[in-house]
C-alpha cells in the first residue's frame, strides 16, 4: 500500500494561495468601502464584524437561526424521501426515468423566484421556505440517485444472480452502497442550493423569525453592515454542513482509498 | 445426473458461434475447455451457467445444479471486505454461524485469514483473485465454471494460486469446468483437455492428462494450433 501522507507540498502550496486570496479579498473590501467615504453604503470588514457580535447578541437570532436551519431541514428531509422514491426505480427502469426525466429537469430549471411567487399564493408565510427547499432539492438529489443506480456495474448484479441472491439483498448490498457516492455528491450540491432558496423563501415570505426575514428587515432600515452580517452567518452555516457531509461521507465509506 | 449439450446451435447475428455441438462432462473432475481467443468457449460457459440461452439443442444437467463462478474479473463488492465478500452467497443459504464457519474456512485455505478484514482496494491483484476462488468453494454447490480466471497473473503468482485452487478442490471434490487459453494452467489444473477450434466452434480432440503427460499435451497444442 502507498504510504499515506497527510497533505503534501502542492496541498500545502494551495491553502496558503487561497489564505492569500481571502487577505486580498478582506484589503479590497476595506479599501472599496474607504474610497465610498460611506459607512452606511458599503461598511467595511470591521464594522461588519461588530454588527455581526451585536446580530449574535441578539435575542431573536437563536431562534432566527433555529427557525431557517428547522425550514430546511424538513425540506430537505421531505426532498430526500421523495428522491429516493423516485430516484430508485427510475434508476432501476428506464420507462419510469423517461416519465419523470422531464418533471424534473423542468424543475430543475425553473427559477427559484416564479416557485416562489407562486408558493406565496399557496401557503402561509411560514411553509413557503420549506416547500421551495423541497422543491429545489428534490430534483437534484433524485437525479443523483437514478444516475447512481443506473452506472451500478451489472458485472456484480450479474454476480449476484448467479449466486441466487435475493432481490432485496441486491438492492441494499449492491446498489445501495454503489449509489452512495453519488448520493453524498447530491447531498452537497443539494443542500447549497436548498440553503440559498430557503433563505430567498423567507426574505419574501417574511416569517416571524427566519435569516432571510432578519436580512429583509435590516434591509427596510438601510442597516447594510447587518444585512452582510446575517449573509457572513449564512455562509458560514453552508460551510459548516459541507464539513458535515464530507465528514459523514467518509465515515461512511470505508471501502475507498481517500485522497 | 450428467453433465451434457446436446446438438447445441448459437448465433450472434451473422455469426454462427456453436453449430451441432455436443459435449458431456465428467461430475466430480476438473474438465478443460482450451481454445484460442473468441472461438466461443465463454459462450460455452454461460450456456452452460444460464447467462445465455441456445438457439436450438438442449443444456441438461446444469438447470439443476448450485453454480459458483469465478470471473477473469473477480466481481469482488469494493464495499465488503474478504469476509464480506466470501460470506455474501451464503447468507440465506446457511444459518448465520455455519455461514461465517464456512467462509473463514475457504479464506484460511487460500492463505488469507490475516487479511479478513481488509476491503478489496487494499489487496493485490492475487489476493483478489483468491478472495473470488474462497467464495466460489463456499458457495454450497456442486460445479464451478471458471473463465480465464487467471489470465491477469505473473507466473509465479499464477503457480501459486492453481496451487491453493488444487489444494482446496483435491477436499471438496466438486465438478470444475473451466475455459483458458494458456497451456499450463490447462496441464496444471485439467485432467480432462478438450482442444477446441472455432467458426464454428469443434472438439479437435481430447486429452487425459496429468503431471507426467504435459510434455505430450503440449506437442497436441503445437501441432493442432501451430503446424
Amino acid at each position: 500500500m502507498a504510504a499515506n501522507y497527510p497533505m503534501n507540498n502542492s496541498s500545502v502550496r494551495n491553502r496558503i494561495i487561497s489564505l492569500c486570496a481571502i487577505v486580498i479579498l478582506v484589503i479590497g473590501w476595506e479599501w472599496l468601502s474607504r474610497s465610498f467615504n460611506s459607512r452606511q453604503i458599503l461598511p467595511g470588514p470591521l464594522d461588519t464584524l461588530n454588527s455581526l457580535i451585536n446580530v449574535a447578541g441578539k435575542p431573536d437570532f437563536l431562534s432566527s437561526l433555529g427557525f431557517t436551519l428547522l425550514r430546511g431541514l424538513i425540506g430537505f428531509l421531505f426532498a430526500f424521501t421523495g428522491a429516493i422514491l423516485i430516484g430508485i426505480p427510475a434508476g432501476l427502469n428506464s420507462g419510469i426515468e423517461a416519465g419523470f426525466k422531464p418533471i424534473l429537469i423542468t424543475l430543475r430549471s425553473t427559477p427559484v423566484v416564479a416557485i416562489i411567487l407562486l408558493a406565496l399564493i399557496w401557503f402561509k408565510a411560514e411553509q413557503v421556505p420549506v416547500f421551495i427547499g423541497f422543491l429545489t432539492m428534490f430534483p437534484i438529489l433524485a437525479i443523483n440517485i437514478s444516475q447512481g443506480i443506473r452506472e451500478t456495474d451489472t458485472a456484480f448484479i450479474q454476480m449476484a444472480h448467479l449466486y441466487h441472491i435475493k432481490k432485496r439483498r441486491i438492492l441494499t448490498d449492491i446498489y445501495w452502497p454503489s449509489i452512495l457516492p453519488y448520493l453524498y455528491s447530491g447531498i452537497s450540491t443539494a443542500i447549497g442550493f436548498g440553503w440559498r432558496s430557503v433563505i430567498i423563501g423567507e426574505v419574501l415570505s417574511q416569517p416571524r423569525y427566519g435569516i432571510g426575514a432578519m436580512m429583509q428587515d435590516a434591509q427596510s432600515y438601510l442597516l447594510v453592515s447587518e444585512v452582510i452580517a446575517w449573509t457572513v452567518i449564512a455562509i458560514l452555516v453552508s460551510a459548516v454542513f459541507e464539513w458535515i457531509i464530507r465528514l459523514v461521507e467518509k465515515r461512511s465509506i470505508r471501502w475507498k482509498q481517500w485522497a | 445426473m450428467g453433465l451434457k449439450l446436446e446438438n447445441i446451435a448459437k448465433s450472434y447475428k451473422d455469426r454462427v458461434i456453436l453449430d451441432q455441438f455436443s459435449l458431456e462432462f465428467k461430475p466430480g473432475s476438473i474438465t478443460c475447455l482450451f481454445g484460442p481467443s473468441g472461438c466461443g468457449k465463454t459462450t460455452l460457459l454461460n450456456l452452460m451457467g444460464g447467462i445465455t440461452r441456445a438457439d436450438s439443442g438442449s443444456v441438461s444437467g446444469f438447470p439443476e445444479e448450485k453454480i459458483s463462478f469465478i470471473f477473469q474479473e473477480t466481481r469482488l463488492l469494493p464495499w465488503k471486505t474478504v469476509l464480506g465478500n466470501v460470506l455474501f452467497p451464503l447468507i440465506g443459504k446457511l444459518p448465520g454461524s455455519q455461514a461465517v464457519e464456512t467462509a473463514r474456512k475457504f479464506i484460511r485455505l487460500v492463505g488469507l485469514e490475516n487479511e479478513e478484514a481488509f476491503y478489496p482496494y487494499q489487496l493485490s491483484g492475487g489476493m483478489k483473485q483468491r478472495v473470488s476462488i474462497a467464495r466460489a468453494f463456499a458457495f454450497p454447490g456442486s460445479l464451478i465454471l471458471m473463465d480465464e480466471a487467471f489470465q491477469n497473473l505473473d507466473n509465479t503468482l499464477k503457480y501459486n494460486i492453481l496451487d491453493s485452487f488444487l489444494k482446496i478442490w483435491k477436499e471438496d471434490g466438486r465438478t470444475v469446468i473451466f475455459v483458458t487459453h494458456d497451456i499450463d494452467e490447462a496441464v496444471k489444473l485439467g485432467q480432462e483437455i478438450i482442444f477446441l477450434n472455432h467458426n464454428p466452434l469443434q472438439i479437435i480432440r481430447s486429452v487425459s492428462t496429468s503431471e507426467g503427460l504435459s510434455e505430450a499435451v503440449k506437442s497436441a497444442v503445437r501441432e493442432i494450433y501451430y503446424p
